[in-house]
C-alpha cells in the first residue's frame, strides 16, 4: 500500500492536533451550555472543559501539550492583571482610608485564620505560613470575569476589584518574603533573604513605571484608533510578561502596577475606553480552561476535609476584616456580607504561587499541597458561584442582555 | 381614580425652590454608573438641609432646596447640600457632575430604579424612558392662587428661550456634538404630553381641562404632563422645567433668582397682555434657543421684531433693576449678565473638549467644576 503515499499517516496525529483550538472549542461550547441551560457563569463551563480534557481526567491534553501552551497562559494572566490594575483607583484609598484598613484587615485575619487551622493539623510553622499567605489572594480573573459578565456596578463591585488587586499583591509579597526566610533557614546569606523581596517589589514597580510611560507615549503617537491602541497594548503586555520572567520579577505586581500606572499617567483620560474586547475574552477562556487542566484534581479527595476547613477559616477571617470597618468605610452590613462572598474565589494566582513554592521549596510536601490544592479546586468551582450570587443579591448586576 | 378637582394650595407669592438632577459617574472612564442607592444609604445617616433623593435611574440623583424668598440663602443652602453630597460621593469613589446630558453614555445601559412608578414609566415609554436619562433644573415660584399661577405661567412662556439659552449644558449626547446647545430638550419633546400648557386663564378653567383629560384616561395626575412650565397645585407653585442642570450650584441659584425677579416684574407691572397669539412664535423661539443658545434668534410675540437672544436677555435685565433691588438679587442678575457676555455652560464644555479631545476628560472637568475647583 506504499503507493498511496498521499494518504495521511494517522499514527502521528497526536503530535499535530491543534490542541489550542480543541481546548478553545470545548471550553466555548461548555461555557455557553452552562450559561444557557444551568444559568451559571460561563467560566464554570470553561473550567469544566479544562478539567475534563486535562491529565487528571480524560487525559486528552497531556503535560507536554499543556507545557507547550504555558506561554499563552502567562500572557493571559498578564492581560487579566493589567486590566484589573486599570480598573483600580489608588486615589480612592486616600479619600477613604478605611478601605486600606479593610484591605489590610481582611488579608491579615484571613491569613491568621488559615495559619491557625494549618498549625492545628500539625503543619510546620513556616510551611503553614506559606500556605496561608497563598490563601490571602482572591482570584483576579474570576472577579474581573464575573463583574464583566454581569455588567455589575456599585460599591460591592468596585470594592471587590480594589481589594482583589491589593490582596493579590500582599499574597505575592508575603510568599516572596516567607520563601526567602525558608531559604535562609537552609543556610543562605541573610542579606540575600532581605534583598530578594526588595528586588521583587522595587524592580517590579520600576519596570511597571517604565512600561506605563512607554505605552502612553506610543499610544499618543498611534492616536485614537481603538483597534490600533488595543493591538499595541496587547503586544506590550506580552513583552512585559516576558520581561518579568527574564528579569525574575513578579508577574502579579508588575502587571497590576503597569495597569494602575497607565491610568495615573493618562491625565487627559485619552485611553480610558480601551478594552481587550474579543481577543481578551479568548485569552480568558484559555486562562480558565488551562488553569483547570493543570490543577492536580487527584489531590482533592485526600485534602477535601481539611481543605474545606481551610476555606471556612479563610472566609471567616476575610469576613471579620470586611465587617470590622464596613460602617466606617461607608458600606451597609448587607453589602459587606456580599463583598465577603465576592472575595472568596481562588484560582490562577494561587496556583502560580503554589507552583513557585514547590519549585523553590520542594519540602512544601505533598500533604500540605493536598490541602491547599483541594481548597483551590473547591473554590475554583464554588468561588464564581458565590461571587455571582453576591453581586446579584447586592443589586449590582445589570439585567441580562441577549 | 379620584375625580375631585385639583385644589390649588395657597403659598406666599414669589417664594422659590430649586430641584437639581445630577449625574453619577465612575472615576475610571467617567461613564454614568449605578450608584444612587449606595450613595443615598450613606447620605441618609447625615444631617443636611433640603432633600437628596432617587430619580428615574440609578445613575441620577436629585437634590432639592427648601422654600426661599432670597437668592443669598438659597445659594447658601445649595452649597450646604452640595457639601454633604460630594463628601459622601468622594468616600464611595463616585463622581457627581452637572450638565443636561451625559456626553457619551449609552442609553441601553441604564437601569431603571426599582420603584413602582419608575417601572410603570419604563413599561409605558419603552426606550424613551431610558433615553430620558437627562438632567434638568426645576424652579418653583410660589403663587397666591391658581389664577395668578396661570397668569404667571402664560406670561413667563415668552421667556422660556431665555432660560433654555442661559442654562444650556448638553451639547454632547451619545458621543457626538449634537450642534445643539441644549440637546436634552429634544429628548423631552418626544413625550406625548410635552410642550406648553393650554391657554386657560383661570383655575376653574384649568380644572375643567384637567377633568376632561382625566376622564378620557389620558392622564392620571399632574405628573403626567411634561410641559415646559406646569402648575404644581399641591405646592401652590408653578414649576419652570426647561433648564439644563448647570455645571455649578452658583449658576443654578442665579437662574432661579432671575426667574423670581422676572415673576415679580410680570406680576406687579403686568407688562404683557397674555393671549393665545403670543404663543405663535413659541416653538420657533424655543428651537432657536436649544440649537443656537444665546446666539439664537428671538421673535417678539407682540411686536414681531427679531433680535438675538443675548440682546433680548440684556434688554430684559434692564427692565428688572428695581425688582432685583427689592428681592436682593442684584448679584444674581450680574451672574446672568456674565453668562450673556462670557457664554453659557455649553460653550464652556465645547471649549474644554477642544482642549483635551476626550469626552471622559470633559466629564471629569464637569465633576471638578461642580466641586468649584475650576
Amino acid at each position: 500500500m506504499t503507493d498511496l503515499f498521499f494518504l495521511p499517516d494517522l499514527r502521528a496525529i497526536g503530535y499535530s492536533l491543534p490542541w489550542h483550538a480543541l481546548l478553545l472549542l470545548a471550553a466555548a461550547l461548555s461555557g455557553e451550555g452552562v450559561h444557557r441551560w444551568l444559568r451559571l457563569p460561563r467560566l464554570l463551563g470553561w473550567i469544566a472543559a479544562g478539567a475534563l480534557l486535562g491529565p487528571s481526567a480524560l487525559g486528552v491534553l497531556d503535560r507536554t501539550s499543556l507545557d507547550a501552551m504555558a506561554p499563552l497562559l502567562n500572557i493571559a494572566a498578564g492581560v487579566v492583571l493589567f486590566e484589573l490594575g486599570q480598573r483600580v483607583d489608588p486615589t480612592w484609598l486616600r479619600r477613604n482610608p478605611w478601605l486600606l484598613g479593610t484591605s489590610v484587615l481582611e488579608s491579615a485575619f484571613g491569613f491568621a485564620a488559615m495559619y491557625a487551622v494549618l498549625i492545628a493539623v500539625n503543619a510546620p510553622p513556616l510551611t503553614a505560613a506559606v500556605a496561608a499567605a497563598i490563601g490571602i489572594s482572591t482570584a483576579p480573573a474570576v472577579t474581573l470575569t464575573i463583574t464583566r459578565e454581569l455588567r455589575a456596578q456599585g460599591q460591592v463591585t468596585e470594592r471587590a476589584l480594589l481589594l482583589t488587586a491589593l490582596n493579590s499583591v500582599y499574597a505575592f509579597i508575603a510568599v516572596g518574603v516567607l520563601l526567602s526566610w525558608i531559604t535562609r533557614e537552609h543556610a543562605v546569606d541573610w542579606r540575600v533573604a532581605l534583598l530578594h523581596p526588595m528586588y521583587l517589589v522595587f524592580g517590579s514597580l520600576l519596570a511597571a513605571a517604565i512600561y506605563a510611560g512607554a505605552s502612553l507615549t506610543l499610544l499618543r503617537v498611534l492616536g485614537r484608533r481603538h483597534d490600533a491602541q488595543f493591538l499595541c497594548v496587547l503586544a506590550l503586555v506580552a513583552t512585559a510578561v516576558w520581561a518579568t520572567e527574564t528579569l525574575r520579577l513578579s508577574l502579579v505586581l508588575t502587571l497590576l502596577a503597569y495597569g494602575v500606572g497607565i491610568r495615573i499617567f493618562d491625565r487627559q483620560r485619552l485611553f480610558v475606553a480601551m478594552s481587550f474586547g474579543r481577543v481578551g475574552g479568548i485569552l480568558l477562556i484559555f486562562l480558565f480552561a488551562m488553569t483547570a487542566a493543570r490543577l492536580d484534581w487527584a489531590l482533592v479527595p485526600a485534602g477535601v476535609l481539611s481543605g474545606g476547613v481551610l476555606i471556612a477559616a479563610r472566609a471567616a477571617g476575610k469576613a471579620l476584616g470586611v465587617f470590622a470597618l464596613a460602617p466606617a468605610s461607608g458600606l451597609s452590613l448587607h453589602k459587606a456580607s456580599m463583598l465577603t462572598l465576592t472575595l472568596m474565589p481562588m484560582s490562577g494566582i494561587a496556583l502560580i504561587l503554589v507552583h513557585d513554592t514547590t519549585r523553590f521549596y520542594p519540602q512544601f510536601g505533598p500533604s500540605l499541597a493536598a490541602i491547599v490544592v483541594s481548597a483551590i479546586a473547591m473554590l475554583e468551582l464554588l468561588g464564581p458561584l458565590l461571587a455571582r450570587f453576591a453581586l446579584v443579591r447586592a443589586g449590582e448586576a445589570a439585567e441580562e442582555r441577549q | 381614580m379620584s375625580s375631585e378637582p385639583l385644589a390649588f394650595t395657597k403659598s406666599t407669592p414669589l417664594t422659590m425652590g430649586v430641584e437639581l438632577e445630577l449625574q453619577l459617574v465612575n472615576s475610571r472612564d467617567c461613564d454614568l454608573t449605578h450608584a444612587a442607592s449606595d450613595l443615598l444609604s450613606q447620605i441618609a445617616k447625615r444631617k443636611h438641609p433640603g432633600e437628596i433623593k432617587h430619580e428615574i435611574t440609578e445613575s441620577m440623583i436629585e437634590l432639592s432646596t427648601g422654600v426661599h424668598t432670597r437668592h443669598g440663602p438659597l445659594l447658601a443652602e445649595l452649597k450646604q447640600i452640595r457639601g454633604v453630597l460630594l463628601d459622601e460621593a468622594s468616600r464611595l469613589n463616585i463622581g457627581v457632575a452637572g450638565g443636561g446630558a451625559h456626553p457619551f453614555q449609552h442609553w441601553s445601559d441604564r437601569r431603571i430604579m426599582d420603584a413602582p412608578r419608575m417601572q410603570h414609566l419604563s413599561k409605558l415609554y419603552g426606550y424613551l424612558a431610558k433615553q430620558f436619562t437627562v438632567f434638568s433644573q426645576h424652579v418653583h415660584i410660589g403663587c397666591a392662587d391658581g389664577d395668578d399661577a396661570l397668569y404667571l405661567l402664560h406670561a413667563l412662556s415668552r421667556y422660556i428661550p431665555h432660560f433654555i439659552a442661559l442654562s444650556a449644558a448638553s451639547p454632547y449626547y451619545q458621543g457626538v456634538d449634537t450642534a445643539f446647545d441644549s440637546s436634552r430638550l429634544n429628548s423631552v419633546f418626544a413625550f406625548p404630553l410635552s410642550g406648553r400648557a393650554p391657554f386657560v386663564q383661570t383655575w376653574d378653567e384649568f380644572n375643567a381641562f384637567f377633568g376632561k383629560m382625566r376622564a378620557a384616561g389620558i392622564v392620571e395626575s399632574m405628573k403626567d404632563f411634561y410641559w415646559d412650565i406646569r402648575p404644581k397645585p399641591d405646592f401652590g407653585t408653578i414649576e419652570v422645567r426647561v433648564c439644563d442642570t448647570p455645571l455649578t450650584v452658583e449658576r443654578a441659584a442665579a437662574l432661579a433668582a432671575y426667574i423670581q425677579v422676572l415673576a415679580r416684574w410680570l406680576l406687579v407691572e403686568r407688562p404683557h397682555k397674555i393671549s393665545e397669539d403670543a404663543y405663535l412664535p413659541y416653538t420657533f423661539n424655543r428651537f432657536q434657543a436649544c440649537r443656537f443658545g444665546l446666539d439664537g434668534e428671538f421673535i417678539d410675540p407682540v411686536a414681531g421684531t427679531r433680535r438675538s437672544l443675548a440682546e433680548e436677555v440684556t434688554m430684559t435685565l434692564g427692565a428688572l433693576t428695581v425688582h432685583a433691588r427689592e428681592l436682593d438679587s442684584e448679584e444674581a442678575l450680574r451672574d446672568i449678565e456674565t453668562i450673556v457676555r462670557g457664554g453659557n455652560d455649553a460653550r464652556w464644555m465645547r471649549e474644554q473638549f477642544a482642549a483635551s479631545a476626550s469626552l471622559p476628560d470633559l466629564v471629569w472637568r464637569q465633576v471638578a467644576r461642580l466641586r468649584a475647583e475650576t
